[in-house]
């Protein structure tokens, strides 16, 4: 039986206070649900415990002894063993070789001794009751063999504590089961386990307690089978006001584009919806929803299998591609902006430029003097904060880094612009300005089609909001008059 | 007062920094002008540009396929095969066809050219559809051109069937026996036309997007594909008029012209401080990078260093270069 506790745990950022004096406790033998919206401190705490970062003020105490880690491996020579979101296994390698990558048992001869590693993997495995072929490489397995072996890979070390980040985020429904077996085993082991999830529905299947985090405070640590899915809801949200919303935005009655019975095997399904003028269209749905891919062969970044997309009265050829739909008025900014958005090596007055390089160009020549003032522009309207233009994108804010990629769309001046988790990693005033710009856009008659999975957000600003799960449109919700659990839990697939 | 020099200071140190091969090729030159008293004269000057013109033609195409994030490595083949192709329409079409020398060479010059565009439309292809490496893909096109130019030659040089025209490509010069080799000029008109490509046109900036990141290109709505093949067929091209001149200058063309060329062409791009990992470079640094190398072969030939150990010292200054770029684009990043 062991303990890991935090007392008055506190981390400050700069402007910001990310955890606020949270006080609580973990025991061993049980799986603990840490449940927040995004941004509410659970990140920060978790990372706490595993050394990522360090508390500013604050205690955290195992079995009584007080923890004080300056790196991860410190954290993790005290037995605290984290599982991240990203997978970190080598995909060429086989499941042993990954389960002892660096520190493989040798013999005498200071070779690999590989029967002796199969047999130890072997025995992890059989202790969690996994059957996975231990020769096979990472590439060839299913997603929810890939969790089970990072699990495995972290239970190698014997930890005291397994904190798991979403493991399950990318598994389809049945393989959430097999990963459910595996945490079922290590209850059994006497490790305290932590589990962050976003998927509500899991967390009575798994869970034995839950504890909430919101806006950086500790609001509850309760027993699983005490609350009910409408408590939680309620200790994420609290009771929530709406922020008043600009006057006098209302949408035109024209639809500016339509997208018709769209398909992608796999990825969404039958998708159809209108984007009317001046109209900023929300579409709300969690990590895996196919929000994303939606957006991307909308915009002809990726293919789709059926149907059909309207512009204007004009339909988007089969093959489009991004530069075909730019040519229709759309814009895209889309939702991993340093890897897809940005060249961050290159500089800002680039950046804002690229999409737009067709406006500056004069026959073979490139207009210099236009490109500059393009860029001027958007620095000008989207207040980016920066002192030279000629600073790598890399330089600049995160929130900063956002309001490039809007630029470099918005020097398109596109009818349509297609928003993906715009406002992900970057602080509250740089969210309420892209909000603006938004609202902006809508007064001069562009309109918008914005993909978030924080709900706030699309109940803050959208006209309309599309709600999609597994692929499809569920609901069309009016956020005038949903209350945000209702649409929370309807994001999750559940009820409310 | 001190702030003011401490800023003037802190410039001249960033400014150096920025130009640090451009400092070190410019000491050595210092040093060799006082070493040597044939360097710095006129006639070695032009003896040195007119030396490192073809390679030097060939690294500005080099430069656009390397900011575009690609190798090509099947150049010094298409060095070849240019020549041959020229050489033997020369010898063999007047009597098939009962033309002209000059129209067989002509079609000669025209026939490389289009195999030139032919096989960067193939590497930007090839690369762009089916994600193979471009290493790969020119490395198996240099195979390819090397085997056709052996078998076009029947694995002999075809000597002495240019016009006389022809040859003043390779020997030329402006303005008399001591005047400005046409090679040279050659370098230096291809120079302004790559610069400025490069700098001023939609399609340079698009090299810069492409291989800065690829994806972030892409969803900007560029034109990925015809980038790359802007990029892959500029350097053949250039490859083809560095073929014309080489084959100019000894009056033949042989299969196995231009072999290993892509080691010095490669390294004066580096040197020139452009990334191998794409997105960053500058056409005048690869000038540079061309002078850096010319000067050193030059110089260790006027002092009479071994050709093999001319190889080691070229090595160790190459290194020193490259080592230098690397850190000024860590140091930016």
């Amino acid at each position: 039986m062991s303990i890991l506790s935090a007392q008055d745990l506190t981390k400050d950022y700069p402007g910001t206070r990310a955890l606020n004096k949270v006080s609580v406790t973990f025991d061993s033998g049980r799986v603990h649900a840490l449940l927040g919206k995004n941004g509410s401190g659970k990140s920060t705490l978790v990372k706490c415990f595993a050394g990522a970062i360090q508390p500013t003020s604050g205690k955290m105490f195992m079995d009584g002894e007080e923890l004080s880690f300056s790196s991860p491996a410190d954290a993790n020579q005290k037995g605290i063993a984290i599982v991240y979101q990203e997978m970190s296994l080598v995909p060429s390698l086989s499941v042993t070789e990954n389960i002892f990558l660096g520190r493989l048992p040798k013999n005498r001869m200071g070779a690999v001794n590989w029967r002796k590693a199969h047999a130890m993997a072997r025995d992890l495995l059989d202790q969690l009751n996994v059957k996975i072929d231990l020769g096979q490489i990472i590439s060839r397995l299913s997603m929810w063999q890939c969790q089970v072996v990072e699990i495995i890979k972290a239970m190698s070390h014997s930890p005291r504590v397994l904190i798991l980040d979403e493991p399950t985020s990318a598994l389809a429904a049945h393989e959430v089961n097999m990963v459910f077996q595996v945490l079922r085993a290590l209850k059994k082991q006497d490790v305290i386990i932590i589990y962050i999830s976003h998927k509500l529905h899991e967390i009575p299947e798994i869970a034995d307690t839950v504890t909430v985090l919101r806006d950086s405070e500790l609001i509850g640590q309760k027993d699983m089978k005490d609350s009910s899915n409408a408590d939680i809801l309620h200790m994420m949200f609290g009771e929530m006001e709406h922020k008043a919303r600009p006057q006098g935005m209302k949408p035109g009655d024209e639809v500016v584009m339509s997208v018709k019975n769209l398909s992608r095997k796999g990825k969404f399904e039958d998708v159809s919806f209108n984007l009317h003028k001046s109209e900023v269209l929300g579409i709300a749905g969690m990590l895996g929803s196919g929000r994303t891919e939606l957006l991307k062969s909308i915009f002809g970044a990726d293919p789709y299998d059926a149907g059909e997309v309207v512009v204007k009265g004009q339909t988007a050829k089969k093959r489009a591609t991004p530069i075909s739909m730019k040519k229709m008025g759309l814009g895209l900014t889309p939702e991993d902006r340093k890897k897809e958005g940005l060249i961050l090596i290159h500089s800002i007055r680039d950046n804002l430029c690229y999409a737009s390089i067709d406006r500056t160009r004069q026959g073979w020549l490139e207009n210099r003097k236009k490109r500059i003032e393009l860029a001027d522009e958007q620095v000008d309207s989207l207040h980016i904060k920066v002192s030279n233009l000629k600073a790598s994108a890399n330089s600049l804010s995160g929130g900063n880094q956002q309001k490039v990629v809007v630029g470099n769309w918005l020097n398109t001046q596109p009818g349509i612009m297609l928003y993906d988790e715009p406002s992900r990693g970057i602080d509250v005033a740089a969210k309420q300005q892209i909000f603006d710009i938004m609202w902006q856009q809508a007064r001069l008659g562009g309109s918008t089609l914005f993909v978030s999975s924080e709900l706030e957000e699309l109940l803050d600003t959208c006209h309309r909001i599309l709600v999609m799960h597994d692929g499809r449109i569920i609901a069309e919700v009016d956020p005038e008059t949903i209350n945000i659990k209702d649409l929370y839990a309807m994001c999750m697939g559940g009820k409310a | 007062m001190s702030m003011l020099r401490q800023l003037n200071a802190r410039k001249i140190r960033d400014f150096l920094f920025d130009h640090v091969v451009e400092v070190i090729l410019i000491v050595l030159i210092l040093v060799m002008g006082s070493v040597s008293s044939t360097f710095n004269t006129t006639a070695n000057w032009l003896n040195i540009f007119r030396n490192m013109s073809m390679k030097g033609l060939i690294a500005f195409g080099m430069t656009m396929v390397i900011i575009t994030g690609q190798i090509d490595l099947s150049i010094g083949s298409t060095v070849a095969i240019s020549g041959v192709i020229v050489a033997r329409a020369c010898r063999d079409l007047p009597g098939m066809m009962g033309i002209s020398v000059t129209l067989a060479c002509v079609i000669g010059i025209a026939v490389s050219l289009l195999l030139a565009i032919l096989m960067g439309a193939l590497h930007g292809f090839a690369q762009h559809k089916f994600g193979m490496p471009a290493f790969i893909i020119t490395l198996a096109s240099q195979n390819l051109l090397y085997g056709l130019a052996g078998m076009l030659s029947g694995g002999f040089p075809i000597a002495n069937t240019f016009p006389q025209w022809f040859t003043v490509l390779g020997t030329g010069r402006i303005g008399g026996y001591s005047g400005f080799p046409v090679p040279a000029l050659l370098l230096f008109l291809f120079f302004i036309i790559m610069f400025f490509i490069l700098r001023y046109t939609t399609t340079g900036r698009s090299m810069y997007a492409v291989g800065g990141n690829q994806e972030s290109a892409r969803l900007s709505g560029i034109p990925v594909l015809k980038t790359k093949i802007f990029a892959f067929a500029s350097v053949q091209v250039m490859c083809v008029i560095a073929g014309f001149i080489n084959s100019a200058q000894v009056l033949s063309g042989s299969y196995s012209f231009g072999r290993g060329w892509e080691v010095d062409v490669i390294s004066a791009v580096v040197i020139g401080g452009t990334s191998m990992a794409g997105g960053i470079g500058k056409m005048w640094g690869t000038m540079v990078g061309i002078i850096f190398l010319g000067v050193i072969i030059n110089s260790m030939t006027i002092l009479n260093v071994s050709t093999y150990a001319q190889y080691v010292v070229r090595a160790v200054f190459m290194t020193i270069a490259v080592l230098v770029a690397t850190y000024q684009a860590k140091k930016k990043a």
